[in-house]
């Protein structure tokens, strides 16, 4: 088995290095467990390298997408510092495989998340502040063709993120209900709030705390969390310019490049 | 020479019977100006049989709804006093109802221009719409469903607010407790206060002034969902509060 997670983490990490996306890795691993042990060989190297981690992202916490990918838990991965993008800064085509853009609640962290059983008050005492994020995720996988396995060993289809620049306080934005819109050129292109995201965003937190403990790297104070998708993921292509305006929260832009690398 | 009055009694029939009918314009095309006719006639006899107007719904706010349909324009229906639901639908009466989440302006004062029509607001809530197309299977071309007054069936609002932006507040529509969906006001042309706009004047245009008392429903934020019988629905507004109907 050990063979067959080097070797998915080994396609993998071909796609990130060719620019070329990879079969899916389903054939060499089907559990969970295996396809986070392929994750977690690439968060080792990728800290070998001496890149930072700088949160996490959670995944699959709308209903239709877990209904999509015939599963039931959203999904976590890897932030790392280089992959977080200035507010509206140019993001380089092909930065990302198969890029696709989705509005998100940021969370900052000012204290770690190391209980084994957390509540949602240990969440709320833990958060510093919300920010307006959009989220870039991307496929090393093939036209997108995966089953859950394929994108908890791809880091989650992580990407880039980009986060909006002013904190607000939980107290201060109902996270519940918080409208949610994104456009591209001023035409509207997704649109929903957060209890698209497992109900509320702060649940998608508090799975992501436990589970984190779980496989032992919690949450951390200075953590950022991005806490799942509010509405429908929209595909970017290269020269898109992308707002998402969260009711509360402020807003944000995602700029693409124009010309490939 | 296509007898309006004649599809409006076939519609009209249809809802009151709860037996759907085939597309009116399989059998006779028929163009949009036509269609409002019809829609115009079967308002008619409702109106005979002692219903008052109530107001005005929107249809195809939605981009997504608009590009399914082929058009760049939204659609309007009227809203009578005997589609105003309180507490309870009987969705015995309706051929194969669903349900969606709403925003609902309140007129205060008479609407003389579309420029007008946001000062004479007094009320914001948040609503739920039930449709019912009359049409078999629920499948319908623009002037079907435009003759069809816009599938209107059943409305209910919660209680009003000032009037304040609404442009982009979340809305989660739950059946039984659990939600069905979610969405955002922004979903309603980038803002409901524009669908509020051209409510009053398709409304104008067509030699109708916006009356204190009415209602403008602004249009859906999210798909309908199907709506079952023995259902509890509530809808929830940002600020706006829930408004709840069962059947």
């Amino acid at each position: 088995m050990t063979t067959n997670i080097d070797a998915a983490a080994e396609r993998l990490l071909g796609a990130y290095a060719s620019g070329v996306p990879c079969e899916p890795v389903r054939d060499l691993i089907t559990t969970a467990d295996d396809a986070y042990a392929v994750q977690d060989r690439l968060t080792g190297r990728w800290l070998g390298e001496g890149r930072r981690l700088a949160g996490r992202k959670i995944g699959l916490t709308s209903r239709a997408v877990q209904e999509q990918l015939g599963v039931d838990t959203p999904d976590f991965g890897m932030l790392f510092a280089d992959m977080a993008v200035p507010d509206g800064a140019e993001i380089p085509a092909g930065a990302v495989l198969q890029a696709r853009a989705e509005a998100e609640v940021a969370l900052v962290l000012e204290h770690d998340l190391v209980h084994e059983r957390h509540t949602v008050a240990d969440v709320i005492r833990a958060t510093a502040f919300a920010l307006p994020a959009i989220e870039v995720v991307g496929s090393r996988v093939r036209d997108w063709d995966i089953t859950l396995a394929d994108t908890v060993a791809d880091n989650a289809s992580s990407g880039l993120y980009v986060l909006g620049g002013r904190p607000v306080p939980l107290k201060d934005v109902d996270l519940r209900l918080c409208g949610m819109v994104v456009e591209r050129r001023g035409e509207q292109v997704s649109t929903g709030t957060g209890a698209a995201c497992l109900g509320h965003p702060l649940n998608a937190a508090l799975w992501l705390a436990d589970t984190l403990v779980r496989v032992g790297r919690p949450l951390r104070a200075g953590d950022t969390v991005l806490t799942g998708a509010l509405g429908p993921v929209v595909p970017a292509a290269p020269g898109d310019v992308f707002e998402a305006r969260i009711d509360g929260l402020g807003d944000v832009r995602a700029a693409f490049g124009k010309e490939a690398r | 020479m296509v007898d309006v009055d004649m599809l409006a009694e076939r519609l009209d029939k249809a809802a009151r019977d709860a037996l759907p009918v085939a597309k009116l314009t399989e059998r006779t095309p028929f163009d949009v100006a036509t269609a409002y006719a019809v829609q115009r006639a079967g308002i008619e006899r409702r109106r005979r049989r002692g219903e008052l107007l109530a107001g005005v719904k929107m249809g195809f706010t939605s981009r997504a709804k608009m590009a399914q349909m082929g058009v760049d324009d939204v659609i309007w229906g009227l809203l009578t006093d005997a589609m105003l639901t309180e507490s309870a639908v009987d969705v015995s009466e309706l051929i194969h109802p669903r349900v969606e989440p709403e925003i609902a302006y309140l007129i205060g004062r008479e609407v003389r221009s579309a420029a007008a029509v946001e000062s004479a607001v007094t009320g914001v809530a948040v609503g739920f719409e039930v449709l019912d197309s009359r049409y078999r299977d629920f499948k319908f071309t623009l002037p079907d469903v435009i003759a069809d007054n816009a599938s209107a069936a059943r409305f209910g609002f919660g209680a009003w607010h000032a009037p304040h932006d609404v442009s982009n507040i979340g809305l989660l529509m739950e059946i039984d407790g659990r939600p069905v969906q979610t969405g955002s006001s922004a979903a309603i042309l980038g803002d409901p206060a524009r669908s509020l706009r051209a409510a009053a004047r398709l409304a104008l245009g067509a030699g109708l002034k916006l009356e204190p008392g009415w209602i403008v429903l602004a249009g859906a934020a999210t798909a309908a969902v199907p709506l079952p019988k023995g259902a509890h629905v509530r809808v929830t507004g940002a600020g706006l509060g829930s408004v709840e109907v069962t059947t």
